[in-house]
């Protein structure tokens, strides 16, 4: 049983501790987010995130958050966002298309795609691009765990991210969490869409379910679900009904239904 | 010119020192093994190129035979000529005699560096000659004089004012005519060049052909001839020399460093700057070594260049190997093109796509320049056919200009993968579907989108064309370059293509290839994942 004086010794300690491994990137976060109005917030570069999903097949999902965030940290002087994979990994999860980041809302003449032959040299990959200051974040998609990719490792890469101010995404997959120093873990999960306008049957606009598993961005909330659309991020559990889509008032006239249907908004 | 008679046995004897003295090669010409090369001993003892083999071996008992490899003496022949670009750099093979064993080297504006033609001649040879090679030299104004003197007389620097008195006296092969050329003149009791020249050219001609004529003129400096230079011409490039052979890469890569600073001090002289760079390196045994690096902009930062060296040098993988050591290393700019001189500091614009193109230099010199690409958006309206990536290098950053913004996935497959689905009715909205092994419930689908084929991209046509079938005992030519499309089929025609959630919310593109209502069932495809 831990007297209130031993409380206080382990909280200093627990300070100590934290000026020691030095996350001020985290503590900064934390102090931009509060500032922040309500809805996600933008996370600031300098960051090393993972984001783990439950299988290769929601590989789609996790680069949309991926892509989301880097989105937010691009400038006039960070102009590139850098995907490296493994060439061999490709056929499992696809490669991000052009196309495909166009209608996302990216340039995908932004992006640069590095494709090494093995491990080492994604992570060298990985370092030297994260030290260029005119990169504005380096995604690296960790199709599977790899020994080489281990602490030491990515304290490295977290460091080097804190120094340069770019941020560092990995996008792993399965229940495992091997040992890393990533400042934010998150755990996500792919959500049914928004509701299209006029089509019930379509799917809408996507729709994530992320959980904070590791650090915190802001006090008694780690779970958001988010929207992603032409604006940003929105997170809609935060989103009062009315102001949802849902019941959004439209700002113009809503077009007659087909005549053998009941108008939805009569 | 450089006349090494008896390379390749010297060669052999080099790369296998225990191989025994009167040493001749031996070749198949026209059914019957004859000699191709033989040593000075073998020549002593009265052995002649192009005698057979079985008479050779009767003249000599004790003779050493060696079935000729012509690929690989020509390839180390090409080396050894490569390693002669320390001396000079326009070097060439003349072939006109032999496939090795002559060697040009166009000494105008270098011989000041070894101290005048007679002291460069005198080190070419001496070099060779410590290495055990058989080799007769001759400086001369044109070509044909130097392989003349080279072949025909003592090694000597031939002056041009002297030329045409020294070249009289020298017998009529050496203007390098053809055997049967030779005889008829031996015929006509001309036995020197000087004999020869008395004559009149129409009745010469007439008699022997041009050849002869042109010979003589190329000998005389009447007619230029060129010769083609193994490397590549560059026109701004640094050396460095040692005095001891170097051979760790640590110490090539300090030399490239110091190179690259001359180099682009030369080049910023100049306002130009380069695209590419490559470094020699000059082993004392007769081998270049050459190693590229890529610029995406045009440079002449010395510490840029002298990185992607460095990064290059993380990929060798036994590329580097530098045997006895290295003696000159040299830096040489190619693509060259001009770059005005820029002010930099206090008014220059941050521009962050410089620094992301020397970063793609810098990883493609480490990674290969394959492993770092860019997308490149194709008007199609294929899906897999409306982004290709390509090299980064090759393709500087720039605001692309996309089409329709069109409801794509956020990844694509390299190829679409084979999935069962389901749907209610047949044309209706597909409802189940399996792929990879798990079932998936689809709750939401939008769709079809309709692609059809582009009928302008057509293979068959080019299918068409059949390559003829190889004659026994000829290499096949290769095919004509045909894409990999299908047939122009009516039925495989189109593609209609779905927008599909399943209950997790998990977003896929999914496409049917052909139509109901046809011979064949349609097939359905994975072949994308939405965000």
């Amino acid at each position: 049983m831990q007297t209130p004086n031993q409380q206080q010794r382990l909280a200093a300690l627990r300070d100590v501790i934290a000026d020691i491994e030095r996350k001020p990137a985290l503590a900064e976060t934390r102090q931009r987010v509060a500032a922040d109005a309500d809805g996600f917030p933008l996370l600031p570069g300098g960051l090393l995130q993972e984001i783990y999903t439950d299988e290769p097949r929601n590989a789609g999902a996790s680069l949309g958050f991926a892509l989301a965030q880097a989105k937010g940290l691009m400038t006039k002087q960070r102009v590139a966002v850098l995907y490296l994979q493994l060439a061999r990994d490709t056929k499992g999860t696809g490669m991000p298309y052009g196309p495909g980041l166009v209608s996302f809302g990216f340039d995908p003449s932004a992006m640069v795609f590095i494709r090494p032959a093995n491990m080492g040299d994604l992570l060298w990959a990985a370092e030297e691009a994260i030290a260029c200051r005119a990169v504005a974040a380096v995604v690296a998609d960790i199709v599977r765990p790899h020994k080489n990719l281990d602490f030491t490792a990515s304290r490295r890469l977290g460091l080097r991210a804190a120094q340069s101010g770019g941020s560092m995404f990995f996008l792993r997959y399965g229940a495992q969490r091997p040992a890393s120093a990533a400042q934010l873990r998150w755990h996500l999960m792919p959500s049914a869409s928004a509701a299209k306008p006029y089509d019930d049957h379509a799917p809408g606009a996507p729709r994530w379910q992320v959980r904070l598993e590791r650090g915190s961005i802001r006090k008694e909330q780690a779970q958001w679900v988010l929207e992603w659309t032409k604006h940003g991020l929105a997170d809609i559990a935060s989103q009062s009904p009315e102001q949802s889509l849902f019941g959004a008032a439209l700002s113009r006239a809503v077009p007659a239904q087909l005549a053998d249907r009941l108008s939805q908004t009569a | 010119m450089l006349f090494l008679p008896s390379w390749p046995t010297d060669y052999l004897r080099r790369r296998d020192p225990g191989l025994k003295a009167p040493l001749a090669l031996y070749e198949r010409i026209k059914g019957g093994l004859r000699i191709g090369a033989v040593d000075a001993e073998a020549t002593r003892r009265g052995i002649r190129q192009g005698q057979n083999l079985a008479d050779a071996r009767a003249l000599v008992p004790e003779l050493t035979t060696l079935e000729m490899d012509r690929p690989l003496l020509e390839a180390g022949f090409a080396d050894f000529a490569d390693w002669h670009s320390n001396a000079s750099p326009m070097v060439a093979v003349l072939q006109d005699a032999c496939a090795f064993g002559d060697l040009v080297l166009d000494i105008t504006g270098v011989e000041h560096l070894f101290g005048g033609e007679a002291a460069m001649l005198r080190t070419l040879l001496t070099r060779l000659r410590a290495l055990d090679y058989t080799v007769a030299g001759a400086v001369a104004p044109t070509i044909g004089a130097a392989w003349a003197f080279s072949h025909f007389a003592r090694s000597q620097v031939v002056e041009s004012a002297a030329l045409a008195e020294r070249l009289e006296d020298l017998p009529v092969a050496a203007l390098r005519l053809a055997e049967s050329q030779v005889a008829t003149l031996a015929q006509m009791g001309l036995t020197t060049i000087g004999a020869v020249r008395q004559r009149s050219r129409k009745a010469l001609q007439a008699r022997l052909g041009q050849s002869l004529l042109v010979r003589l003129d190329q000998a005389y400096g009447q007619v230029v001839e060129r010769m083609t230079p193994r490397l590549p011409q560059v026109d701004y490039h640094a050396e460095r020399r040692f005095a001891d052979p170097i051979g760790l890469l640590d110490d090539v890569l300090a030399a490239a460093q110091d190179l690259a600073i001359q180099l682009c001090l030369r080049l910023e002289g100049a306002g130009l700057g380069a695209q590419s760079f490559h470094l020699f390196l000059y082993r004392v045994d007769h081998k270049v070594m050459t190693f590229s690096v890529n610029s995406a902009r045009v440079t002449r930062d010395p510490s840029h260049v002298a990185a992607l060296f460095s990064h290059r040098a993380e990929r060798l993988a036994g590329e580097y190997d530098a045997g006895f050591g290295i003696d000159m290393v040299r830096l040489a700019a190619s693509s060259l093109d001009a770059a005005p001189a820029s002010q930099v500091g206090a008014f220059a614009e941050d521009d962050g796509r410089i620094d992301i193109d020397q970063l793609n230099d810098r990883m493609s010199s480490r990674l290969g320049p394959l492993a770092v690409l860019r997308m490149q958006m194709i008007e199609s309206h294929l899906p897999e056919r409306a982004a290709r990536l390509v090299p980064a290098q090759a393709m500087a950053q720039e605001a692309g200009t996309h089409g329709p913004a069109l409801n794509r996935p956020l990844r694509l497959l390299p190829e679409p993968e084979p999935v069962r689905i389901s749907a209610e009715v047949p044309d209706g909205l597909p409802a189940l579907m399996i792929w990879r092994g798990s079932r998936y419930r689809l709750v939401r689908a939008a769709g079809p989108e309709r692609l059809g084929a582009e009928w302008w991209r057509s293979g068959a046509r080019l299918e068409l064309v059949q390559p003829r079938p190889p004659e026994p005992g000829e290499r096949p030519v290769p095919p004509p370059y045909q894409p990999n499309l299908p047939l122009h089929d009516q039925a495989m025609l189109t593609r209609d293509y779905y927008r599909v959630e399943d209950e997790t919310g998990r977003r896929f593109w999914v496409f049917r290839h052909g139509l109901y209502g046809g011979p064949d069932l349609p097939v359905w495809y994975l072949h994308g994942l939405f965000q």
